[in-house]
């Protein structure tokens, strides 16, 4: 299978003690990635590094075959990703936040601008400035951005925050839409245990800065009875007890 | 260079969208007006010529360049940094495959830009004013050195600019950045008055080098010192600010 | 890839700061044609302050209107610092169309004076030789430092326009012009308006002059100067000239041009000459003033006075009399009585300080001068000052806080004529 990021001895530490050390992590064409971890295991971290928000000190990630640190436009040219909370420009309208966006991507028209916003479900408030909308609208928008250029990669950080249970079912609808459809690979990071079991289709365990262990779904379920067990047995497995980690 | 033009035009929607370019029209246009209205009165009032009409515009910009030009500079340079980080929306141009070198370059770009529309605009216009409202007193000679002083001008700015930027990319508040900008501009008048020997090294001395193109013998060794000095100062600037912008983490 | 990206901006750096420097450097160590003029006329003033034993200056000042002469004036200085003597010549025209000229001679011990329009010869002699130096270097005085600063600053970015041109027998031509847009405005509008004032004023007190009356459009059309300065570093020679454009109520235009030159001639070979008086109509006079020390301070002695007035029904009254009473001086000290005598009727006046004696020490510099300190009747402290002019025969007598008998109507003149009777 192709391999579509390959993260290598990633490292990256913070002063207080958190980071990521000599992470390893293989994501192939096609998959829908969980990225399951308590607060600060390292998943932002992880993730800022692979959009090029921070460097790493040793290791690095390639996306589509190019690294992240060296060619990173290459490397980006295909990706869309929202990292933690979706920003926008609060004086620009939402289509203007995603024209802006838009010029950095061959082929992607005004018409692929209402195309994501419809989306979204955001087309009704296209020409509204963002300084009014509500959380919820503005990760609906940060989700338009990401998927705006059609990327191959998707890499999404807590999507699902502040959105309703509508909005969720929509968001989760619309990745797996993309994935089949597109052939789009995700990796997802999120701290709701359930929604990652419902969405991803492999999930990797991180846990104070590293990996634990990577496995399909499915092949979970059927030795687990939820992914939260599998996640607490893993974190036990690995002589560290964190059950209210979530 | 694609990438590096969509940057660009995104920095200057910006700027455009935030309505900086329309304040900075009336500003400049306020500057004009007020200048003119003072040059009359002086004429009415005093019996003085006040100026004629090239040396208008030189009048305005002899203003300009020490008062609102660097303070657009340094209110845009400090958005277009400071503003973001703070906002975080820094992000949303840095995780587009858009290298940071070509994002800081963009920006740089769209301030000076924007500095230049502003001495173009204010050129038209004090041109437009002295020739209605002052006596004639044009030559094909003096109008040429107006607007190359004009456009000369645009260098110092740059420089300032960087100056500015690097700053911003220093200090984490925008008014810290601000302020700094505000003494180290002052401590550099001042300076200048104090060490004039040395005084064509400060940045606020070079916002005059205009004056060096209106000099008869046309100083080529002087202006290409002054120029060499604000081109290496502008590396150095542009460098450090790079440096700092590039090891920033998001 | 990664390296390459950090030792471009090293690069970059070196290369930013490498250039920033040595420009700076260079910048520094080249002497504009400001600091040459500057330096110049330093070296010429101190040289003819410490170093020429004689030389000749030549000042001329014109102003024209439209190329029509005004006034002018020129003064031709020859000093000898050698024997302390200068001899001044100078001749003017002023605007009402007088003509003047007049010569001076002046060495350690003698002054004299003529003028064409009174041909006799004014000679005042010092009775002790007069220390005073034939020619002092302006740029050795105190403030000179700070003015310099001052004047660097305002010339500020003008300095640029001073241009240098070297012969090839080591003499250098240092010129500058500034025309209209070249002259900031602001400094255009303020000489100008100072030049419109001064120059209207002028007129307003000659009411036949021929000098023109600006008041419209009056602005600084050019200001134009050059130098020479010999291979030695001296200057040679320094002209000035400014144009002021304006027109009068008909609204002529008028170009007023003032040009000023300034020679240094002759160095080491100009000599003054006493003026030969023999056969002349000569006035002599002996130094009794402008001296620090006087001569004979006992004529100082006796009684000095003046009339105490007031204001009565729209008439001045005299009330009395006051008088300073000179009963001690040496070259160092007086000292004497303060008293006042009012008429029977008017004995009401009379104030606690009607009488006092003082006593005062000379200041050091001045020996005409002192602050006295004395007592009056009641005890109390009086101060004052104390100074005598030989030159109009009369005491000075100040006293401190005697604003309190303002109130009475009294007033108060510190003059005091002797008593002579």
């Amino acid at each position: 299978m192709e391999k579509v990021i390959e993260i290598m001895n990633l490292t990256k530490s913070y002063g207080n003690g958190r980071g990521i050390y000599d992470l390893n992590l293989d994501i192939y064409k096609g998959d829908i990635f969980g990225f399951l971890g308590p607060n600060g295991a390292g998943k932002t971290t992880a993730m800022k590094i692979m959009t090029g928000l921070i460097r790493p000190e040793q290791g690095d990630v390639r996306i589509l075959g190019h690294s992240v640190t060296e060619e990173y436009e290459k490397a980006l040219a295909k990706v869309g990703c929202l990292i933690e909370i979706a920003e926008s420009y609060h004086y620009l309208s939402a289509f203007d936040n995603l024209r802006q966006l838009a010029r950095y991507y061959p082929g992607v028209d005004h018409k692929r601008i209402d195309e994501v916003l419809e989306l979204t479900g955001m087309l009704k408030f296209k020409h509204e400035k963002t300084k009014k909308f509500s959380l919820g609208m503005k990760q609906r928008l940060g989700l338009a951005a990401a998927v705006l250029s059609r990327p191959q990669v998707v890499i999404l950080d807590e999507p699902l925050n502040g959105l309703d249970v509508e909005g969720m079912i929509d968001i989760r609808k619309m990745i797996q839409h993309l994935a089949e459809k597109e052939q789009t690979t995700f990796l997802i990071s999120s701290h709701l245990i359930h929604d990652v079991e419902l969405t991803c289709n492999r999930i990797g365990v991180i846990y104070n800065g590293k990996i634990l262990n990577v496995e399909n779904t499915q092949t979970i379920l059927k030795n687990y009875a939820t992914l939260e067990n599998y996640f607490v047995s893993e974190v036990e497995r690995n002589g560290r007890v964190s059950s209210s980690a979530s | 260079m694609a990438v590096f033009q969509a940057a660009l035009l995104n920095e200057l929607e910006k700027l455009y969208k935030k309505k900086k370019v329309l304040v900075a029209i009336l500003l400049s246009l306020a500057v004009i007006v007020i200048g003119q209205l003072v040059i009359v009165g002086v004429r009415s009032g005093f019996g003085l010529r006040g100026t004629g009409s090239v040396e208008f515009p030189m009048l305005v910009l002899s203003v300009v360049v020490n008062t609102i030009l660097p303070l657009f500079t340094a209110l845009v340079a400090i958005d277009s940094f400071s503003g973001e980080f703070n906002q975080n929306s820094m992000r949303i141009t840095l995780t587009r495959p858009v290298s940071r070198f070509k994002i800081y370059t963009a920006k740089i770009t769209a301030i000076v830009l924007f500095i230049l529309g502003a001495l173009l605009l204010l050129l038209v216009f004090s041109l437009l004013a002295g020739f209605i409202f002052n006596t004639n007193s044009a030559t094909l000679d003096s109008l040429g050195r107006t607007v190359f002083s004009y456009f000369v001008s645009l260098l110092p700015l740059t420089v300032l600019a960087l100056a500015i930027a690097l700053l911003a990319n220093i200090f984490k508040s925008g008014i810290a950045v601000f302020f700094v900008s505000v003494l180290a501009f002052l401590a550099l008048k001042v300076l200048g008055v104090l060490f004039s020997q040395y005084s064509s090294l400060f940045l606020t001395t070079q916002l005059d080098w205009y004056n060096l193109f209106l000099v008869n013998s046309f100083p080529i060794l002087k202006i290409l010192r002054q120029f060499l000095i604000m081109l290496g100062s502008g590396i150095m600037l542009f460098t450090a600010g790079f440096y700092i912008f590039d090891k920033k983490e998001f | 890839m990664k390296f390459k990206k950090k030792s471009v901006m090293l690069v970059s750096f070196t290369v930013g700061t490498l250039l920033l420097a040595t420009t700076a450097l260079a910048d520094i160590a080249s002497k504009s044609g400001y600091d040459e003029l500057k330096g110049a006329i330093k070296l010429t003033t101190e040289q003819a302050s410490e170093k020429f034993d004689s030389f000749t200056l030549d000042y001329s000042m014109a102003l024209k209107d439209n190329g029509k002469t005004l006034e002018s004036s020129n003064e031709t200085q020859k000093v000898d610092r050698k024997n302390s003597a200068s001899e001044n010549i100078s001749s003017s025209l002023s605007a009402n169309g007088d003509k003047r000229s007049s010569q001076s001679y002046s060495d350690k011990t003698t002054i004299i004076r003529v003028s064409e329009s009174d041909p006799t010869y004014y000679v005042t002699e010092f009775t002790k030789e007069r220390k005073d130096e034939a020619f002092t270097n302006p740029f050795k005085e105190e403030e000179a430092a700070d003015l310099e600063k001052i004047v660097d600053a305002i010339v500020g970015s003008l300095k640029d326009h001073v241009v240098v041109t070297e012969n090839p027998d080591g003499s250098k031509a240092i010129t500058g012009s500034l025309t209209e847009v070249q002259i900031p405005s602001l400094v255009n509008a303020v000489a100008s308006f100072q030049l419109k004032q001064e120059f209207n004023n002028q007129n307003s007190n000659q009411n036949n002059s021929k000098m023109p009356r600006l008041t419209k459009d009056v602005f600084v059309k050019e200001v134009k100067g050059s130098a020479k300065v010999n291979a030695d570093g001296v200057m040679e020679s320094i002209l000035g000239t400014a144009v002021l454009s304006g027109k009068d109520e008909q609204g002529t235009v008028h170009e007023i041009s003032l040009e000023a030159l300034v020679k240094v001639m002759d160095i080491n070979t100009t000599t003054v000459t006493k003026p030969d008086l023999t056969g002349k109509k000569v006035v002599k006079d002996i130094a009794r003033y402008g001296d620090a020390e006087m001569s004979n301070p006992e004529k100082f002695v006796g009684k000095f006075k003046n009339d105490i007035i007031i204001e009565k029904d729209s008439k001045f009254v005299k009330v009395g009399e006051r008088f300073v009473d000179i009963t001690q001086i040496d070259g160092k000290s007086v000292a004497g009585r303060y008293y006042a005598e009012y008429k029977p009727e008017f004995e009401e006046y009379a104030a606690s300080l009607s009488s006092f004696k003082f006593e005062a020490k000379f200041e050091q510099e001045q020996k005409t001068s002192a602050n006295f300190e004395g007592t009056n009747d009641s005890g109390d402290k009086v101060r004052g000052h104390i100074y005598l002019s030989e030159y109009e025969g009369q005491v000075n007598f100040n006293i401190d806080n005697f604003n309190g008998s303002f109130g009475s109507g009294l007033m108060f003149n510190s003059s005091f004529s002797p008593v002579l009777d």
